[in-house]
């Protein structure tokens, strides 16, 4: 605000003639910005006249049901669901509907509105399975006789028969037609000696129905396909992995299946240190290679090994080797930070870690950001304030971190009990 | 209220600890007492025994009169009738009383016991030690560092605003927060000596004492 501006409120004419009107401009004794003169509503007044068109249109768009309509709906619905659905009906307003629903049209939408009996085998979950109510399936099914072996046969061979021929068999069939029908019927009697509703019998027609469910089978189910070419082409490439002579011995060693993929599992290595040290002997000097890797699964597992061989590449794969046996357990606070603020020394070297609130990331020199990565940390800082000797940075680290006191031992070492109050509130989402 | 000597008794206890004894005894003062059963209570020692210059019988410690009472109340109680018992004999020994065995058994225990102790508080108050005995879990030291905070020559004084910031792990008052897991501080205040987080529950200030991990 100009500095004149009061001056010249305080001087200005008072004469009515002079003032244009009681407006805004006058009031300047103080530094809030003045109004215009006329205040308008934040929402444009709906008039009377739009509300009974708004109405119409929703009564149009939104219907009552029709007694035709009605008696189609008891048809597929009891009359307490039928009462439930139109008492839901009448709770929405059709005015909200037109004014405040939208359809949607994005591309993610839906490919149904409404239609929920049928099962999306990528979009929805999978459907429960249900045995007969009651008694066990085990229970009600037993082995089954002759006659029910040979009725069991009979019925699922023409199931099967009639999947293939849905109209029937041809009435004038040509010799080929007439081979076909031949081998579809050997099939299907073949089908039938393998369903395991031949074998067993029940009562209860629903379990021994769901004999057949293929959901009961020990088999692994096959997924819905997905028709992508990129999909194929990245199958056929990983198809054509080439097998990994150090990998497979690192698998055996560890336990692990052979067909593990540590890549898939998000198991990740990178040798940090690595130099040429110098062993001098009689002889001479003997050079050899050093390595120092670190593994993790980025979700809490890690290890630290060293290798040391004359060709670089020995002492690559042996120190890989054993970074991943050397793999430890690390705990980690809500699985983004540490449980508290930790030191650790190791030769001259001293870490030190602090816990650090979510979002603010992993602030530390390189060598322990790298470790907090593959350990899956992303909440931390760090300070290395004394000697930064790299070797003895990671392992110093890797120990602060593998020796955690957690909060639950240290209460029970101390007698106390200990409520974590996160699983109260926010109904135990956190942690 | 002396930190030379409760600089001493600090270092006392860690040593203690890293050398795995299970019990250990320290110079009995008021503050050294008050100390002592504000760490019991928070679980880094086992017990606070008044004794003489040799340790108190296992029994003592495993076995402790029946007071009623929470067991802080019934321990301090217990501790502070000892104390004055044992003043009281002293007096009475210095005008030539003599006592007999249910008298003496009343002084150690401020009652009279259903059993019979052959411990006593020693007359002579320079002979008293305080016996503490220290916990261990899972071969750890439950006990693992205790230092000073205010030091003999430079005390700090905090009120709860302050005690609030350091137990939520930020720095006030020149004190570090408490971010260390299960770190705990000792605050002498008006009512006693007492943990860092009961203080900023009673809106109490004081003197820091000491940081227990």
């Amino acid at each position: 605000m100009s500095v004149c501006r009061p001056a010249r409120c305080l001087f200005a004419k008072t004469s009515a003639a002079a003032l244009p009107k009681p407006s805004s401009q006058c009031r300047a004794f103080t530094t809030t910005p003045s109004r215009p003169a006329r205040r308008r509503p934040h929402y444009p007044s709906v008039k009377a006249a739009d509300m009974a068109y708004l109405k119409e249109q929703a009564a149009t768009k939104y219907p009552d049901y029709a007694p035709a309509d009605e008696a189609l709906l008891s048809q597929k619905y009891t009359p307490s669901q039928l009462a439930a659905i139109q008492a839901a009906e009448a709770t929405i307003d059709p005015r909200d509907l037109t004014l405040q629903g939208k359809k949607r049209n994005d591309p993610w939408k839906l490919p149904y509105e409404d239609d929920l009996s049928h099962v999306d085998g990528v979009i929805d979950h999978a459907e429960k399975l249900h045995g007969p109510p009651g008694r066990s399936k085990r229970a009600s099914a037993r082995e089954a006789s002759e006659a029910e072996r040979e009725a069991a046969l009979a019925l699922i061979v023409n199931e099967q028969l009639a999947k293939m021929y849905p109209d029937g068999f041809p009435a004038n069939p040509t010799p080929e037609e007439e081979y076909r029908k031949e081998e579809a019927i050997h099939t299907a009697i073949q089908q039938a000696y393998l369903d395991p509703r031949t074998s067993f019998w029940s009562d209860d027609a629903a379990a021994w129905n769901s004999l057949a469910d293929p959901r009961h089978s020990a088999i692994m189910q096959e997924l819905p396909r997905i028709d992508s070419k990129v999909v194929q082409a990245t199958a056929t490439f990983e198809g054509q992995e080439v097998v990994d002579e150090r990998q497979q011995r690192l698998l055996h060693q560890l336990g692990w299946p052979q067909d593990t993929n540590l890549r898939q599992r998000g198991f990740l290595h990178k040798a940090i240190v690595q130099h040429f040290v110098s062993n001098y002997t009689r002889l001479g000097k003997i050079a050899s290679f050093y390595v120092l890797t670190i593994a993790g699964n980025q979700n809490g597992l890690l290890g630290v090994g060293e290798g040391k061989a004359v060709d670089s590449e020995e002492a690559m794969a042996a120190s890989i080797s054993n970074a991943y046996k050397n793999m430890k357990p690390i705990p980690r606070y809500e699985n983004r930070t540490i449980f508290g603020d930790i030191e650790k020394k190791l030769g001259a070297v001293r870490v030190q870690l602090q816990a650090r609130p979510p979002g603010f990331g992993v602030r530390t020199n390189h060598l322990i950001f790298e470790i907090a990565r593959l350990a899956g940390i992303k909440d931390l800082a760090a300070r290395v304030p004394r000697s930064r000797n790299k070797m003895n940075v990671v392992k110093a680290t890797w120990e602060a971190l593998t020796a955690q006191k957690l909060p639950e031992d240290i209460a029970r070492a101390r007698g106390k009990k200990l409520v974590d109050v996160r699983k109260v509130y926010y109904g135990g989402s956190i942690g | 209220m002396s930190l030379v000597n409760l600089a001493a008794v600090c270092s006392h206890l860690q040593n203690a600890s890293k050398a795995r004894l299970g019990l250990t005894s320290i110079p009995v003062s008021k503050l050294h007492v008050a100390l002592m059963l504000g760490l019991q209570k928070q679980g880094f020692i086992s017990s606070v025994t008044l004794g003489g210059p040799a340790p108190p019988k296992p029994v003592l410690l495993q076995k402790p009169p029946k007071y009623r009472g929470t067991p802080e109340e019934r321990e301090a109680k217990n501790l502070a009738e000892q104390l004055r018992e044992a003043r009281k004999l002293e007096r009475r020994q210095k005008k030539g009383y003599l006592l007999n065995a249910r008298q003496l058994e009343k002084v150690a225990w401020g009652r009279a016991p259903e059993w019979s102790y052959k411990e006593i508080v020693p007359a002579n108050p320079g002979q008293r030690r305080l016996w503490v005995g220290l916990k261990y879990w899972k071969n750890e030291p439950v006990l693992n560092k205790m230092n000073l905070v205010s030091k003999p020559t430079r005390r700090i004084w905090v009120n709860s605003d302050d005690l609030a910031k350091i137990t939520r792990g930020r720095e006030s008052a020149f004190v570090k927060g408490l971010t260390r897991t299960g770190e705990c501080m000792f605050v002498t205040t008006d009512k006693g000596i007492m943990e860092a987080r009961e203080c900023v529950e009673r809106k109490l200030g004081g003197m820091v004492l000491c940081r227990v991990i």
